[in-house]
């Protein structure tokens, strides 16, 4: 039996619900991300943030760009990120301080843009459509190897450079005599 | 011919090149190529003058060469070129002669100055700046010589500068003339502006034909004899020529009385077409040198040191020189110019020569009785006295007694009168010397007596042919009065002026009011050196002259009321020097102090402060510079709300 | 709410705060990278949501997007990479004991 736009009795919409809860989500894990003094378990709630996030692209209708997500964020950066976690961890490092001295300052920065960010949305009228619109992956694919074809190429270069310049720059020094150092 | 003429100043300059280089190794023969260069070019300016004088050159006209283009600037010319006419010709003849004699006579005087070389190097580029000076044909060139001349005197007033006196007066000199080449410098830039040349001649044919205002006429006069005045030590920068007497006697003899010092006579004698054209400033010009020369005088009355007698008698001579220039009488200046260039350049090597008998003593109290000791040396100062006296029929009586006919004649009644006293004034202080030095009982240090000897060779024999045109110059190119020889030269130079100027003179009549004047002046000197006689005593026994020197009756004169205040004030030379202190040493060294106090104050205050301030903050600011990237990632951070802040309020409100 | 542009902008916003603060705060250098992903994801939403809101952006909003995930991608391999080598030759993440750059 198919399932209706909005919750029977409430009425309120499913996918409120959901963007509600993806959103929560989302910004909970962002949070842990910036706060938790573990930084293993940072790496872990980004993975988090990263996957509702990919919801959120789902909400927007954008299926192509959420498995994008899904698969250059959690599936490469973030296990890119935990093994640099773990090449730089130190027994003592949880220990000591987390935060900078500047802090204070750091929170009410983000508060500040927070809420000049959110005036600003909300003080602006944008060309909106009023509704979702679905974003068809075969257009994209069109407007990509057509339209777009020279950035698609450059990118590509950009990641070509970007893995030669990480291998050179993690690479472990060989001093002459052929020992690590 | 006149390619002759840059041979005059060259020689010397090759001289003083050739002995300023390679002087240290030339030992003692370092005089002979200085020497040389300058009897060579005595002689080639024998040729030029008489040639000159002899209106060789055409009548009233000079000879003129130009080298080259000296300045070659956008609408500016300044040519190195040279202009021979009978006054050039006269002066050369002093210059030359003299210069060249009291080289000679140095060779005997600093044989035994380890700086010789160097002493006859600066003699000769002298000879050179002088050369130039008198040769010039346009007021640039003569600029530099004139310069130059005050250069040499500044290096030669120092000769010996381990002595700090010397040092001392070649500085003041130097900054006192500086003064009037200010006054000359002014003038070219004024002569330039205005008419737009600085050619002598061509400048002196646009006055006449008008080309230029009167108030231009008179401040470019004012300001050429401001020129003159400090480098012929004219009242009131007279007070660095007593002073100049610090360096060698030849020196002084040569420059400070002889030839540097005519250059500002001989600059207002060039320049008569201007003055004749400015009656007002002749008047002061006339005042000034008159006013001068009794001035000088009656510091010379008191004064022990023998040479700053005869500078002092040199500044007033000068004086009468300018009194003469001022009263139109361009002749006679120029004639008392020529002969006492030479008395007086007798009278300085002279006293050198006593000086370097009694072991380098300048006291006139220490000598006395020395006439017998230095016989040639006496006689020969005996003559210049005499000369400068003014006693018939030497060179002195004949230049003086037309300067003063002169004054009389024009109606400048004043400058006759004073410049009557000066003489009196004059003849009693040179026997005053005379008496000190030569008669009367020796009051010189036993130990000292006992080596009294004569010159050598080198030295008498230049002050025996001074003495020659010192005595016979007078009758030589001045007799008969007001017609001589010199007249007959020097017409065509100075005929235009004295034309415009609408001035006629009686001539000379001797059974009348010049003769009455020369016979009253002579009467005055012979009173005077009598009373130099009863004072100071006299010893000519060829002649059956004996007085004892009477020093009790001098204090008894000096004390009487009101010659007592006369006394002192001469004595201290009428207290210049200490004016001057008071006003430029004391007061402007108050000055400056407080200037400087501004200066470290207030400027110096305000820069360091800026630099103290701006050293301070970076040195506070630096702290802002963490190095921690997160501390400048927040910097960002704000600039982005600022920035988005500015957007929120300014766009979208 | 979900269907209105102003909620996902907003939400961009409050993640993009969030990232800032990471980045400004936190004193570990793996810590400020994962902070700069929060961010660069911030913006990505921004992207995202306009293109589903804004006809006249549609598809070029999905393909913007796609460029700034590899973009990031490319950000996060040389990022990680020189943090490596910073903390092979300082032997500490901590990004506040960097200081070759002070005096």
């Amino acid at each position: 039996m198919p399932i209706g736009d909005s919750i029977p009795l409430i009425g309120i919409r499913w996918d409120d619900v959901l963007f509600v809860a993806l959103a929560a989500t989302l910004l909970v894990s962002a949070l842990l991300v910036v706060t938790l003094r573990d930084i293993i378990r940072c790496g872990l709630a980004l993975i988090a943030s990263f996957a509702s996030l990919a919801g959120i692209y789902v909400l927007l209708g954008n299926p192509l760009v959420a498995a994008t997500q899904v698969l250059v964020y959690i599936g490469a950066i973030s296990v890119l990120v935990l093994f640099a976690i773990m090449l730089t961890q130190t027994k003592n490092a949880p220990a000591r301080l987390v935060f900078q001295t500047q802090t204070l300052a750091a929170a009410v920065a983000a508060v500040v843009i927070a809420v000049v960010i959110t005036a600003t949305v909300l003080a602006t009228t944008w060309p909106s459509a009023g509704q979702r619109l679905w974003t068809s992956t075969t257009d994209v694919a069109h407007l990509l190897f057509h339209d777009y074809v020279l950035p698609f190429e450059v990118v590509s270069v950009l990641l070509t450079a970007a893995v030669i310049g990480g291998v050179y720059l993690a690479r472990r020094e060989i001093s002459k005599d052929g020992e690590n150092r | 011919m006149t390619y002759l003429i840059p041979l005059i100043p060259l020689l010397p300059l090759a001289g003083f090149v050739v002995t300023g280089l390679l002087g240290r190794q030339m030992g003692r023969e370092s005089h002979q190529i200085a020497v040389w260069a300058v009897a060579a070019s005595w002689a080639v300016a024998m040729v030029v003058a008489f040639a000159a004088l002899a209106h060789g050159f055409g009548i009233g006209d000079g000879a003129g060469i130009t080298l080259w283009n000296w300045i070659p600037a956008l609408g500016f010319k300044a040519e190195m070129g040279f202009y021979v006419d009978a006054l050039t010709g006269c002066l050369l003849i002093v210059v030359t002669t003299i210069g060249m004699l009291v080289h000679i006579y140095s060779i005997g005087y600093m044989a035994h100055d380890p700086g010789k070389w160097r002493f006859f190097a600066y003699l000769n580029l002298f000879m050179f700046s002088m050369l130039l000076l008198v040769l010039a044909d346009n007021f640039l060139l003569v600029f530099a010589g004139w310069e130059l001349v005050g250069l040499c005197s500044y290096l030669l007033i120092g000769f010996w500068y381990p002595r700090r006196s010397a040092a001392v007066a070649a500085k003041k000199a130097f900054l006192v003339n500086r003064i009037g080449d200010m006054g000359f410098a002014l003038a070219i830039m004024a002569i330039w502006t205005q008419l737009g040349t600085l050619n002598m001649q061509a400048v002196f044919k646009l006055v006449e034909g008008g080309g230029l205002s009167s108030t231009w006429i008179a401040v470019v006069a004012l300001l050429l004899f401001c020129g003159a005045v400090g480098k012929s030590a004219q009242f009131p920068l007279h007070v660095w020529l007593p002073d100049a007497m610090e360096g060698p006697t030849p020196v002084s003899a040569l420059i400070h009385a002889a030839t540097m010092v005519n250059a500002g006579v001989y600059l207002v004698a060039r320049c008569n077409p201007i003055f004749g054209a400015a009656p007002g400033v002749m008047v002061v010009v006339a005042a000034i040198g008159i006013f001068t020369a009794v001035l000088a005088a009656s510091i010379a009355f008191t004064q022990t040191d023998i040479k700053r007698v005869l500078a002092y008698s040199t500044i007033s001579q000068l004086g009468y020189m300018f009194a003469a220039l001022g009263v139109g009488a361009w002749t006679a200046a120029i004639f008392h110019l020529m002969s006492h260039g030479f008395f007086k350049g007798l009278l300085f090597l002279g006293s050198g020569s006593v000086i370097h008998a009694v072991g380098d003593e300048q006291d006139m109290r220490k000598m006395g009785g020395l006439a017998r000791k230095i016989p040639i040396t006496y006689v020969t100062m005996l003559i210049g006295s005499v000369a400068i006296a003014g006693v018939p029929p030497l060179a002195g009586f004949f230049s003086k007694d037309e300067i003063l006919g002169g004054a009389f004649k024009s109606g400048f009644l004043w400058v006759w009168a004073i410049g009557f006293v000066v003489a009196g004034m004059t003849a009693f202080y040179m026997f005053r010397l005379m008496g000190m030095t030569f008669w009367g009982p020796s009051h010189v240090d036993p130990e000292v007596e006992q080596h009294i000897h004569e010159s050598p060779t080198t030295m008498t024999r230049p002050l025996i042919l001074l003495a020659i045109p010192a005595a016979a110059l007078g009758l030589l190119i001045g007799f008969p009065p007001e017609s001589g020889l010199l007249h007959q030269w020097l017409a065509p130079v100075f005929e235009a002026t004295i034309a415009a100027g609408g001035r006629t003179e009686a001539a000379y009549s001797f059974f009348g009011i010049d003769g009455g004047l020369a016979i009253v002046t002579t009467g005055l000197v012979a009173i005077a050196i009598i009373a130099a006689w009863r004072l100071f005593g006299v010893d000519m026994p060829a002649i059956g002259l004996h007085a004892e020197p009477r020093p009790d009756q001098v204090r008894e004169v000096s004390a009487r009321r009101g010659l007592d205040f006369l006394y002192r004030g001469s004595a201290a030379k009428w207290w210049f020097d200490d004016l001057n202190n008071l006003l430029f040493v004391v007061w402007g060294g108050r000055l400056a102090g407080a200037v400087w106090w501004f200066d470290r104050v207030v400027i110096d205050g305000t820069v360091n402060g800026v630099g103290t301030v701006t050293t301070q903050a970076g040195l506070r600011l630096r702290r802002v510079q963490t190095g921690h990237v997160q501390n400048y990632a927040l910097g960002i951070a704000i600039g982005l709300i600022a920035m988005a802040l500015g957007y929120f309020l300014i766009a979208v409100r | 709410m979900s269907g209105s542009l102003d909620s996902y902008l907003v939400l961009s916003g409050l993640l993009f705060a969030i990232g800032t603060f990471g980045f400004l705060a936190r004193r570990n250098a793996i810590s400020m990278l994962m902070s700069i992903e929060l961010m660069l994801n911030a913006v990505n939403l921004t992207v995202v949501a306009f293109g589903a809101f804004v006809p006249a952006l549609k598809t070029h909003a999905a393909v913007i997007a796609l460029l700034v995930i590899a973009v990031a991608a490319a950000e996060a391999t040389v990022g990680l990479a020189l943090v490596m080598a910073i903390y092979r030759n300082r032997k500490t993440p901590l990004v506040d004991e960097y200081d070759s750059m002070s005096e």
